[in-house]
């Protein structure tokens, strides 16, 4: 207290002695010694004190924050956005039989390009080849041998290589055989610059009918007596709409209806639905499908999607919308509008997998067979027509046959043979049209016929379900959409992320981000060499690993630790503290400042008087 | 009964096992599925249903790898072959099961009674060190499929791995229970979803939801038995056993409850009056659909007593002669077939199973509906468990505790004998297993045991015992005990002490107030087992009686036990913050007042204030003068005033903090 009352003397002191002393002096506007230091430099000390200690406390509650390269995502997404992903697609054409135009290769081929402009100015579907395409015209006449110069990546053409009397011969014997024909004859070139990959359409000046026709291979074959303008034609609307856009309209399904799954899984759930197995059970042997007809499918389909198979049978499960009977079909009808209400999700308990992982698709491919009380049970079409196939599809969710037992109507009476197996060749049948709903699904037509502006193309169908050149375009088409999705969940969790400062994000999180976008670069250089099947790959990890960072648990459970919190936690010390050293610190400062001029006046007066 | 028993189980003991061996894996190659319905009539005016359906897949190995199925329900066979299981055990329970009135010595009460909530146990075949990581995964997947909180049953807190007390195969196997888990509806249909005709047809029609829920227990259980990955089996197979126990009380007009007397008829029931609903027809997938009504051991000796030999004759031969009523009671149908227990020399009685074949013969015209009427009071007790086991807790206070753990014998004391025991040094042996969550710290050494009331010595009682002792907020602690009891006892006793523990504030759960559960115990008798077996032993393998059998473990649960806990103010962590540093501000700001203080100037203020002070003093009390119309005497009446002012103004603080008290008392009090 001594200490502290000390500083306080001196002005006492002075006071005493200027009323005795100096008579013009006042104690209220001047003090003759210099006015104190002490109490404004602890307070100071104090206040700062604090402040240094502020950075200290900021890190002690700061929350661990992997860094994510947000500029890099930035960077991924902007290009993404702005230069869509260019798949370089190699294009040739082989002509037999036109002598007239033996030396006009150069400009055949730029007629051709010409109408390829035309056509995909209007296309620009994720995933075609939209402008980025090289085109070779060759032209066999007899043994005459023109062609057009080819740049380094593409292959050069070796004369002679396709006999026309030989791709002739092997048409005698069917389109399968001049296909296979063709693949041997056109095969052998594998370059790696465009993945090896070289779209064909010969066409043979021959014959009378002009037939189009495009093999499950990697090229088409047009025969007839055709005229050059419209070879041309169909040339360019095989090359932009079949090989190019795998056949597939515009918006026919959007690509973010796309059946895979986040974790670029499918499973398909094969479901056989007995209505009231009081009437009738089915079952089947569908160990045999899978071992005959689906494993070679799975198998093409491993560079978009790991697929796997299980089937139930399931009974008691009704429609939940009732049909009518129709005299003229003799047969139930059901209607198209009703079509929503055919899937009863209540009583289909068709289930999720557990073999599933959270983020697989699951397609469910369910065999509706009827009751006897509406057996058989016909799909009708909006037009009125009754539907071939008897099933319908729903996007994203799976597909829906009917099948009536044979002659359900007799049996309707005799409930001797209670249980039934479902023979393999009908179980073939329904896997077919399973199979057709599954291209549907995919975005990919399913008829056999292509109706063009040209004209109409036989498709031929492979045994395995799809194509190679639609497997071609399915490739491009996922890695498109793939990046796009990853780029897309990168974009919103580096907004989510910037947008809550106080989330905590663990490294996982960071690591995921980081390889994510190694995998999407990667996905995008190997879709501009042209290399699809590593492309698909390398973009399916890519989007599954955004999925997986920005649906991490830890995010999800602890979303944010929230300032509010800490704000309330700190502020019964720290506001009352703060109030007293800044009101200390500010109060000490104005009356040092007070006396100072205090001391200057003294130190004027002298010089006054 | 007890020799009797003995001598049963003596002589089928090498056929039953072999039964029950080729029981419980499946000859055929084709899944199947049936169901069966008991229904038993219980002593205390109640009845009992235990719905009983059993789906069989066949080996993964030779066709399928296990993806496509017919009439097994996918999710429990992706459930086994995702997690390797080899033995599962799920049972939703709600009300505690009756021993001394419901039976402790029969298959029902063995592998259907359960404590009350959610048990679940399991075996895998997986490595020892990925068995927590699986059973981490089943438990959400369980409960996702089950529409119930087992994935409570994921911390290592809540789950234990018992050695050899609960189950004879306990390696790699995992044991929970959530007591407190409530059962309903939304647990019932998922489990219903299993079934391959849901409650669409055959015998799960009568379950209808409020007549089940109604009961005063009711059990939903899910037993999973699987040797797919068994190198050694032969023909490996999946089976599901879901069955459903309720004990219901029929409608009874005349309406007295409570235990029968002697001359009190038992109320009749049939299946319309206990579940409401009829069976219209069986499940057309179920390869067999039957109900049987079971009269058991003690019923059937209480008739004997009251009936003649003729007419016990004809309750035995009910379904051949034709005659569906005798002098006890009627049944509304001819049963299909009558199962016989197979009777001694030395005890003539035995259980009868009535046999009714869910047929086509009945439809939406003429449903099946059971009826059974008594004709005569009747009154008997039922088979009982060797001893009967209580729990309870003793001492007071929130500190400090003891379980105690008392075993009564149910039977006159010369007749409780295993059956293994032939000669004088007899002895019974019981087998307890208790999980003790870790909040509760049990001293082991604390242990007591007291034989007919008599303090004895633990090491004369005890043949084996393991203990692992809980780790905090890591794993609970598990006791394990085999005891070996003098077979004259009446009664014996174990108790622990225990004191409990601090939680943590994120530990407590969302009711802490109503206390913490101690999971039940499980007391299993080695040496006894039950085995039913009947005289016409043909060719109806109804999954019921092949497990009814085979040997089956005595066990009985405990009773949950509520421990009270202090619960702290969830609100004190904040009020703790606030405090201090309120009191941290007040001492740093006074500090902060004391240092920069300037002590002669604050006296020369003091002073200079307390002129002016007088100086408005003086003019107040003028102006007061004034106001009274007096003559103002300055210095005479200034001292008294100041006296009395500061009196009345003493007062007036004195009745405002009063005031303010009171108030305070009023309002927040």
């Amino acid at each position: 207290m001594a200490e502290i009352s000390e500083p306080s003397k001196p002005p006492q002191l002075d006071s005493g002695s200027s009323e005795a002393g100096l008579s013009q002096f006042d104690p209220k506007t001047m003090r003759n010694t210099k006015p104190g230091f002490k109490r404004l430099i602890l307070t100071i000390s104090v206040f700062s004190s604090f402040l240094l200690g502020l950075p200290f406390l900021w890190k002690s509650v700061e929350i661990y924050r992997a860094p994510l390269p947000f500029k890099d995502i930035d960077a991924l997404s902007s290009h993404i956005e702005s230069s869509p992903l260019q798949f370089p697609c190699t294009f040739r054409v082989i002509f037999f039989g036109f002598d007239s135009m033996a030396s006009r290769a150069e400009q055949l081929k730029s007629s051709i390009l010409d109408e390829m402009t035309k056509l995909s100015s209007k296309s620009s579907l994720c995933g075609s080849c939209s402008n980025n395409y090289a085109v070779s015209v060759v032209i066999e006449s007899g043994s005459d041998c023109s062609q057009t110069r080819t740049d380094a990546s593409s292959c050069s053409w070796r004369c002679g290589a396709l006999s026309a009397s030989d791709f002739a011969a092997s048409l005698e014997n069917g389109l399968q055989s001049a296909d296979d024909f063709l693949e041997v004859a056109l095969g052998g070139c594998y370059k790696p610059a465009s993945g090896g990959r070289v779209y064909s359409v010969v066409v043979m000046n021959k014959g009378e009918n002009v037939k189009a026709t495009i093999g499950k291979y990697r090229h088409g074959w047009i025969v007839g007596r055709v005229s050059e303008a419209e070879a041309i034609a169909k040339v360019a609307e095989t090359f932009v709409k079949l090989f190019g856009n795998g056949g597939t309209e515009d918006g026919l399904i959007p690509g973010e209806f796309m059946p895979v799954g986040a974790d670029g899984k499918i499973f398909l759930s094969f479901n056989l639905l007995n209505a009231d197995p009081d009437d009738w059970i089915y079952d089947w042997d569908f160990q045999k499908v899978d071992e005959v007809i689906l494993k070679p499918l799975i198998e093409e389909l491993t560079p978009i999607a790991n697929v796997s198979v299980e089937s139930q049978v399931l009974y008691h499960t009704p429609t939940s919308s009732f049909s009518y009977w129709d005299n003229k079909q003799e047969s139930y009808i059901f209607n198209t509008k009703d079509l929503p209400f055919f899937v009863n999700s209540n009583e289909w308990h068709l289930d999720t997998s557990i073999a599933a992982g959270g983020r697989s698709k699951i397609l469910h491919f369910v065999v509706y067979i009827p009751s006897a009380r509406e057996c058989p049970l016909l799909l009708q079409l909006p037009d009125g027509q009754i539907s071939e196939t008897n099933g319908f599809i729903s996007p994203t969710w799976g597909g829906v046959i009917v099948w009536n037992p044979k002659g359900c109507l007799r049996d309707h009476e005799s409930k001797l043979l209670h249980r039934h197996m479902i023979l393999y060749p009908e179980l073939e049948k329904i896997v077919e049209v399973f199979l057709g709903q599954f291209r549907q699904l995919f975005g990919l037509k399913s008829n056999p016929q292509h109706v063009g502006l040209s004209g109409t193309f036989n498709i031929l169908t492979s045994q395995k379900g799809f194509t190679e050149w639609e497997m071609d375009f399915l490739s491009r088409q996922h890695s498109c959409f793939n990046l796009h999705s990853c780029a897309s969940s990168l974009g919103s969790l580096s907004r989510l992320v910037q947008s809550l400062p106080r989330m905590i994000i663990i490294d996982e999180i960071g690591k995921q981000v980081k390889y994510s976008l190694e995998a999407a670069n990667l996905a995008q250089k190997n879709a501009s060499m042209g290399v699809f099947d590593a492309a698909a790959i390398s973009s399916r990890q890519a989007r599954s690993l955004a999925e997986d960072a920005f649906f991490h648990p830890s995010i999800m459970s602890v979303s944010y630790f929230s300032f509010e919190h800490c704000f309330a936690v700190y502020s019964p010390f720290f506001l009352p503290v703060a109030l007293h050293v800044i009101l200390a610190a500010v109060r000490e400062w104005k009356r040092y400042k007070q006396e100072h001029k205090k001391y200057i006046a003294f130190l004027a007066k002298p010089k006054q008087s | 009964m007890a020799s009797f028993l003995r001598l049963i189980s003596l002589l089928c003991l090498p056929i039953l096992f072999a039964v029950s061996v080729n029981g419980s894996v499946s000859e055929g190659t084709e899944e199947d599925f049936s169901e069966d319905l008991l229904l038993k009539p219980l002593p205390d005016r109640k009845v009992l249903a235990h719905f009983h359906f059993q789906s069989r897949a066949p080996s993964s190995r030779s066709n399928s790898y296990g993806r496509h199925h017919h009439l097994f329900p996918k999710a429990i066979s992706q459930l086994v072959h995702k997690y390797r299981i080899k033995e599962m055990e799920l049972s939703f329970t709600q009300g505690r099961w009756r021993y001394d009135h419901w039976g402790g010595f029969d298959l029902i009460s063995s592998s259907n009674a359960k404590p009350s909530g959610v048990e679940l146990w399991a075996v895998f075949d997986v490595l020892p060190n990925e068995v927590d990581a699986t059973w981490k995964n089943l438990t959400h997947s369980l409960s996702g499929l089950f529409c119930a909180s087992i994935n409570f049953l994921e911390s290592s807190t809540s789950y234990s791995a018992p050695k050899w007390s609960f189950h004879p195969e306990s390696e790699n196997m995992r044991y929970g229970t959530l007591p407190r888990e409530a059962v309903c509806t939304e647990n019932l249909t998922p489990w219903l979803k299993l079934l391959p005709c849901r409650d669409k047809s055959g015998l799960s029609v009568l379950m209808d939801r409020p007549s089940i829920y109604k009961g005063y227990y009711h059990s939903q259980r899910l037993h999973l038995l699987s040797s797919e990955f068994d190198s050694n089996a032969v023909d490996s197979a999946i089976v599901l056993d879901q069955t459903l126990t309720v004990v219901l009380q029929p409608h009874n007009h005349r309406g007295t409850l409570g235990y029968s007397t002697a001359t009190q008829l038992q109320p009749s029931w049939s299946l319309s009056t206990i579940f409401g609903r009829r069976v219209i027809g069986k499940c057309s997938l179920a390869r067999s659909s039957n109900v049987y009504i079971q009269l058991d051991r003690g019923l059937m000796a209480e008739l004997q007593g009251m009936l003649g030999e003729q007419e016990m004759f004809s309750i035995a031969r009910a379904g051949f002669e034709g005659s569906r009523s005798n002098p006890a009671f009627e049944l509304s149908a001819n049963p299909d077939r009558v199962h016989m227990e197979m009777s001694s020399r030395y005890d003539k009685h035995a259980s009868v199973l009535y046999m009714f074949m869910v047929a086509e013969k009945y439809d939406d015209s003429e449903p099946l509906d059971l009826r059974f009427t008594w004709k005569i009071p009747v009154a008997w007790s039922i088979p009982q468990a060797p001893l009967h086991v209580t729990r309870f807790l003793l001492g007071s206070g929130n500190e400090r505790g003891a379980i105690a753990l008392q075993l009564k014998s149910t039977k006159p004391s010369d007749r409780l004998m295993p059956d293994t025991v032939f000669a004088d040094n007899c002895s019974l042996l019981v087998r307890v297993f208790q999980v003790v969550p870790w909040y509760i710290k049990v001293y082991y050494h604390t242990l007591h045991i007291f034989i007919n009331d008599q303090p004895h010595k633990i090491n004369n009682v005890i043949e084996k015992m393991q203990v692992s002792p809980s780790k905090d907020k890591v794993s609970p602690g598990v006791m394990e005990m085999l005891l070996k009891l003098p077979c004259g006892l009446k009664s014996a006793a174990l108790t622990i002490e225990f004191d409990k523990g601090f939680l943590h504030i994120d530990e407590y759960p969302p009711d802490a107030n109503q206390g913490l559960d101690i999971p039940s115990a499980v007391i299993s008798f080695p040496d006894f087992s039950t085995s039913t077996q009947f005289v016409e032993n043909n060719s109806s393998k109804s999954p019921i009686l092949l497990k009814w059998q085979g040997q089956n473990p005595i066990l009985s649960y405990t009773e949950v036990l509520l421990v009270p806990f202090t619960t702290p103010d969830f609100s004190m962590p904040y009020n703790v913050i606030t405090i201090t540093c309120t009191v941290l501000a007040l001492y740093f700001g006074s500090l902060l007042n004391v240092l920069r203080r300037r002590v002669g100037e604050e006296e020369r203020f003091m002073k200079s204030k307390a002129t002016r002070k007088l100086r408005v003093l003086h003019l107040v009390s003028k102006l007061l003068a004034k106001l009274r119309g007096r003559q103002w005497e300055p210095s005479e009446s200034q001292s008294p005033s100041s006296v009395s002012n500061s009196k009345s103004k003493l007062l007036f603080k004195v009745i405002l903090v009063a005031g303010l008290a009171a108030a305070w008392q009023y309002y927040f009090g």
